[in-house]
This record gives structure tokens, C-alpha cells and sequence, in this order.
């Protein structure tokens, strides 16, 4: 690789690391696709700091960089404070402006993001600059969170990658009467123990997460364009749900959905950087 | 080297049997705790007890507590009840519950029941504020003031009882100097540092809390703390976490202000000492209900948001966060109104729902309260483009 002149980020979440490099020498607008940036994803170790220092690594050994060659770095998810003690970043930012400022770059016509991770839902409002506005995050509960789809897709036995579409193609949808991850489960239970097929419950899991989310949508409102980041947005059903309960179209990230945060967290390191 | 009257405080905040109280009861004097804010302490000390407030200083086990309340009582209430529990509150003679929530008459009630304090009292408190509920919360006193001579064997005469309420208004007016203070342009103190002040001077003697106040005081009356990043001023539930505070200031903020339960809304009444020799009472029930500050209190919201309204002007403030416990409804349904109230004027707001104490939970609000000062883009963190 040549002369560059790279900006980080990294993001740990509860599932899995990412790591996002950019190079300063492009104008972060017009990077919207994959291939202008370098990206890495591994599902997270115990400690988030070896989980960034694993991540970061791989990254670099993979396009034959080094840390030394990293201009200037932010860090965001778990133990993002760690992780600017440890040396490998330069500061911290939270991963609601990281998502916010990632969605903002790829598409500067977001207004909204929803941002579903492994335990964390949030609704994030943005301005025609990309300031943040206002915020909603998902309470001590798992119930809206991609734990609850990880939980019930192996209580149904189908991946978690192939719940949305197994949903999706459902005949039938049998709606869930309780909120919370743990009697959810019980609730899916019994109705496979009655017989009912696995993809009208997977279309029912589906919406009863898509109507959790809505709940925090609804607090802060929604203003279009509208852009879903994080694991979750990789299921089809749920997207198209919340599509349809909030009436429009969402926009696409064009990049890998879990990696939005670590990218905003490299665009702002970029921002960061270039003011030292 | 002689030890720096702050550090004392803090020691002294951290500890719930602490060194102030382990020398009263060596002495041979008798200790009553409370809880709530409407309770006068004047009364207590009048008597000749030590008034303690009741805390929980973060403790996040609750086994005990559980198998008398559930686990969707407030978390605040069960720590307090564990350690009533568990022995830690051995060193308290009597309790005084009060009708302040249904949690908290769960946790004073199971606590006697299971312990069985030498004295126990329920002070009832009126729910609404007229001239009935007035001479109801007078003759409240009355009994309070009563029962208080019957564990103590002699009478609270008009001397001592206007000797107390004078201590305990010196106190009340130290901690709110303190509080002027803390929330000047270039504040004096930290809000750990005036939360640990408002805990100790609830869980030491008056005249011991006055020494240290006053000399505290005068070391940082010219002074100011270092900080940078915005102004906050924190609102809710019961909250005596010191941690909990030291964590939010760890993020580039710094609370200026509040309006809690173990802060400012305990100390804002003003009591006339002279007037407990004519009609002790009755001045009592009209400063502790009149001036209640209190989301149990009904029809009375305008008058709490007003208070939060003038502290945001007065202090400044950038931004406000109003929590409250988990299942604390009184808490979680006024924070509500509260957080649209102040968005309406345009104050941002940061709304919190958190199990007390919890540690894990602190990473949780922490990374909400970044992205709030993130929000607010008082601090210069490059969080924006």
C-alpha cells in the first residue's frame, strides 16, 4: 500500500468488533462505497480491549499496515475508554454520534437512524448538518434487541442469519403476546409444542421486535430520510416491518450495517485528526 | 499531617456507621433512623436522639430484602431494607416510616418486622395541600412529638425544641450556601463533593456537620474546581450514589445543581426557631408540608417544574437528567411531564431509567449521558462534523 494517511475506528459491540480505517486523502462525501474504505469484523473476546487490539491487527496484517501508519483514531461501543488508555486510540466518543455521524456521511439525507445492536436499540434524530438532535436508547431490557432475535431464532432452530427470510416467506404470522425475551421464549415454546409451523413464528418474533423498536421510534419521532444500522438491520423481516409501521421506505447504508458505527468513528477521527 | 476537611467528608459519606456516629453511640446516646423528607428531624433531636437519615450508598445486594419485598420494588428501597437486614443498621434504636411511597412503607414495615426496633413510628403525610390536610399533618406532629417523650421518658419542652429546629436550620442554611456555591459561574465545589456534604449532614450531629461545613466553606468559598465541559443539573428519584454522580462528572459535565430527594429539595424550607416556643406544631406542618417538593404530592406538579425551571436559570444550566428508579412510579411519571416541560423551552434533557446502584448499569449510563454531551456539543470532542 502507499503513502496514506489513515483514519480509524473502532467499535466494539456486545456481539462483535469492527474496525474501520479511511484514508484523509479522499473526501470522506464521496466515500460511499466499500471499496474506498478498509473494514474488519470478529465476533468480540472476553475484554474489549483485546477484542480491539485483535481486531485493529487483523486489519492491519491483512493490507500490509501498522499502527504506526494510523493518523489518528476514535473508539466507541464497550470499553471505549479502555481502549484510549491502552494507546490505541486517541479519545472516545459515544456510539450513538458514531452511528448518527456514520449514517450521516454515507447518505447526508438521514434524518433518522435506527441503530439495533446485540443490546442496545436507539433511535437517533439528526439535523440537515448532521448534528445530533435527540436520542432514545432501549431500557435495561433485551426484549428490542438483537439478543432477542439470537434467543428465539434457537428456540425455532433456524440461524439467525436465515430469520428474517424464513419469516418473510411465511404463510400465516402468529402474534406474540408477551414483550419480554425470557416469557417470549416460553410463549414460542408452547406453540411449537401445538404444531404451529416455525415460519409463522419467526414472522410473529419478527414484528414483535419491529413493534418494540417502534415504541422508541415514536418518542423521538421520525423524519425522512431513514437509515437502520447495526446487526438487526441485516434481517429482512424486521426492516420491512418497521418500513411499514413507520410508512416509508428506509434508505440503504450501502455498506455492511455493523460496520456504520466504526465508520462514523473514522470519519469523526478523520475530523478530529486533521484539526491536530 | 492534618486531614483535609473535604476528604473527612467524603470518609464520612462513604461509610454508613461511621466514625461520627460509632462515638454517640459509645457514649451511650440512641440514634433513630428516617428516610423520607418529610420527617423533622428537629423533633428526633429535641427528644434527644440522633436523627439519621437512612442511605444505601450504592450496595446492589438485595438477597435478604428479596424474600420480603419483590423484585419489582424499588431497588433503592431493598438495598436500604438488606442492610437493615444483613445488620449493617444495627447501631439505629428506632425507625420512622412515613407514607412518602408504597415501596418505602414496604421496606420501614418488613424492616420492623423482621428486626423489631426498640421504637417505631409511622408519621402519615397528606397527599393534597389545604387547611384540613393541614391541622391533619398538625396533629401527625403531635403524635410524632408524643410517642418521641414516650421512648425517651421525659418531655420535649419549647426550649429544646427551639434549640433543635435552630441547629437544624443552620444546617439547611450551610448546605444552602453550599449549593450557592457549587452553582456560580465557577463553581466551588464538584457534585460529588456536595453530595457527599448533603449525605453527611443527615448522618452526623448538628453541631458536628456546622464545624466542618464552615470551615469547608471558608477554604473554598474564594476558590474554584477545575472543570471544563457543561453544566448539568441532575432531577429524580432518591439518589445517595455517590458513584453514580462521580461517574456523569467523570464525562466532561459537571452537576451544578439538583433537584432530588438527598439534595436540594430536602433543605429548601425555612423554619423560624423562635416559633417553636409559641406554636411548635403547627410550624412544623406548615414548613414540611407546604414546602414539599415532592412527585408523591398531588395536583402539585407546576409547582416542582417551576423549581426545576428557576434552578436551570439560576445555575445556568446546559442541560438536565431526570432519573429515576426502576418501578419508582411516582418518580418515572413526573419525569415524563418534566422532560417534555423543559424540551418544550428548548433545555435539552437526558431521560433515565437505571436499577439503583448497579455497576453494571453505570457503563449503560454512562454511555448515554457521553452521547447526551455529545448532544449538547458544550465540549470541544470533535463528536461532530
Amino acid at each position: 500500500m502507499g503513502k496514506v494517511m489513515l483514519y480509524g475506528g473502532i467499535d466494539i459491540g456486545s456481539l462483535t468488533a469492527q474496525a474501520v480505517l479511511i484514508d484523509g486523502k479522499r473526501q470522506f462525501s464521496s466515500v460511499h462505497n466499500s471499496s474506498l474504505f478498509l473494514a474488519k469484523s470478529i465476533p468480540v473476546k472476553p475484554n474489549p480491549v483485546d477484542s480491539a487490539k485483535a481486531v485493529m491487527e487483523e486489519i492491519f496484517r491483512e493490507n500490509g499496515l501498522e499502527w504506526k501508519d494510523l493518523n489518528y483514531c476514535i473508539s466507541t461501543g464497550y470499553g471505549r475508554e479502555k481502549i484510549v488508555e491502552e494507546g490505541m486510540a486517541n479519545e472516545n466518543v459515544s456510539e450513538i454520534s458514531c452511528h448518527a455521524t456514520g449514517a450521516f456521511s454515507l447518505d447526508p439525507d438521514v434524518r433518522t437512524v435506527i441503530d439495533i445492536g446485540g443490546q442496545d436499540a436507539k433511535v437517533i434524530r439528526i439535523d440537515e448538518s448532521g448534528n445530533l438532535v435527540n436520542f432514545v436508547m432501549n431500557d435495561k431490557c433485551a426484549a428490542g434487541t438483537g439478543r432477542f432475535l439470537e434467543v428465539m431464532s434457537r428456540t425455532l432452530g433456524v440461524s439467525l442469519e436465515d430469520l428474517g427470510g424464513v419469516a418473510l416467506k411465511a404463510r400465516g404470522r402468529v402474534d406474540l403476546s408477551a414483550r419480554c425475551s425470557i416469557f417470549a421464549e416460553t410463549e414460542v415454546l408452547h406453540f411449537l409444542q401445538r404444531g404451529i409451523d416455525v415460519g409463522s413464528l419467526a414472522a410473529g418474533i419478527c414484528r414483535s421486535m419491529a413493534e418494540r423498536v417502534m415504541a422508541l421510534v415514536r418518542r423521538v419521532g421520525v423524519e425522512k430520510e431513514v437509515m437502520m444500522t447495526g446487526g438487526v438491520a441485516k434481517n429482512v423481516a424486521v426492516k420491512r416491518e418497521l418500513e411499514r409501521m413507520i410508512g416509508t421506505r428506509m434508505v440503504d447504508s450501502k455498506i455492511d450495517s455493523q460496520l456504520v458505527g466504526a465508520y462514523g468513528a473514522a470519519v469523526l477521527a478523520m475530523k478530529s485528526g486533521r484539526s491536530v | 499531617m492534618v486531614e483535609d476537611n473535604m476528604q473527612k467528608v467524603i470518609n464520612l459519606a462513604s461509610e454508613i456507621f461511621n466514625e461520627e456516629v460509632k462515638a454517640w453511640k459509645e457514649a451511650g446516646g440512641r440514634v433513630i433512623g428516617y428516610s423520607c423528607v418529610m420527617t423533622p428531624p428537629e423533633l428526633i433531636q429535641a427528644a434527644g436522639f440522633l436523627p439519621y437519615r437512612i442511605r444505601a450508598l450504592g450496595n446492589v445486594k438485595t438477597e435478604k430484602a428479596d424474600s420480603y419485598l419483590s423484585r419489582f420494588n424499588c431497588s433503592f428501597c431493598r438495598s436500604c431494607l438488606e442492610l437493615g437486614l444483613d445488620g449493617t443498621y444495627d447501631f439505629l434504636d428506632g425507625l420512622v416510616e412515613t407514607n412518602g411511597c408504597d415501596h418505602l412503607r414496604g421496606m420501614f414495615e418488613n424492616w420492623q418486622y423482621a428486626k423489631k426496633t426498640e421504637y417505631f413510628h409511622y408519621l402519615k403525610v397528606p397527599h393534597v395541600i389545604n387547611e384540613n390536610s393541614l391541622d391533619y399533618f398538625e396533629e401527625e406532629i403531635r403524635l410524632f412529638k408524643e410517642s418521641l417523650e414516650a421512648y425517651s421518658g421525659k418531655k420535649v419542652d419549647a426550649e429544646s425544641l427551639a434549640r433543635a429546629a435552630g441547629e437544624q436550620e443552620a444546617v439547611r442554611e450551610r448546605v444552602r450556601k453550599i449549593y450557592s456555591l457549587r452553582e456560580r459561574e465557577l463553581p466551588a465545589f464538584s457534585g460529588f463533593e456536595a453530595t457527599a456534604l448533603v449525605l453527611v449532614s443527615s448522618a452526623i450531629s448538628p453541631q458536628r456537620f456546622l464545624e466542618l461545613a464552615d470551615q469547608i466553606i471558608t477554604e473554598r468559598e474564594g476558590g474554584k474546581i477545575a472543570y471544563r465541559g457543561t453544566r448539568l443539573m441532575l432531577c429524580g428519584a432518591a439518589t445517595d450514589e455517590l458513584e453514580l454522580v462521580k461517574a456523569i462528572e467523570s464525562l466532561d459535565g459537571v452537576i451544578v445543581t439538583d433537584s432530588l430527594c438527598y439534595g436540594t429539595r430536602a433543605y429548601a424550607r425555612i423554619i423560624d426557631p423562635q416559633a417553636m416556643l409559641s406554636k411548635p406544631e403547627r410550624t412544623l406542618a406548615e414548613a414540611y408540608l407546604l414546602d414539599l417538593l415532592c412527585p408523591r404530592m398531588y395536583e402539585d406538579y407546576a409547582r416542582r417544574r417551576d423549581y426545576v425551571l428557576k434552578a436551570v436559570e439560576r445555575s445556568n444550566v446546559d442541560g438536565v437528567i431526570v432519573m429515576h428508579n426502576k418501578f419508582c412510579d411516582v418518580h418515572g411519571v413526573d419525569n415524563v411531564q418534566l422532560r417534555m416541560d423543559l424540551e418544550r423551552r428548548g433545555i435539552p434533557v437526558l431521560q433515565l431509567e437505571k436499577e439503583y446502584g448497579s455497576i453494571a448499569d453505570v457503563g449503560r449510563i454512562k454511555t448515554r449521558v457521553q452521547a447526551f454531551l455529545e448532544r449538547i456539543g458544550v465540549i470541544e470532542s470533535g463528536g461532530r462534523l
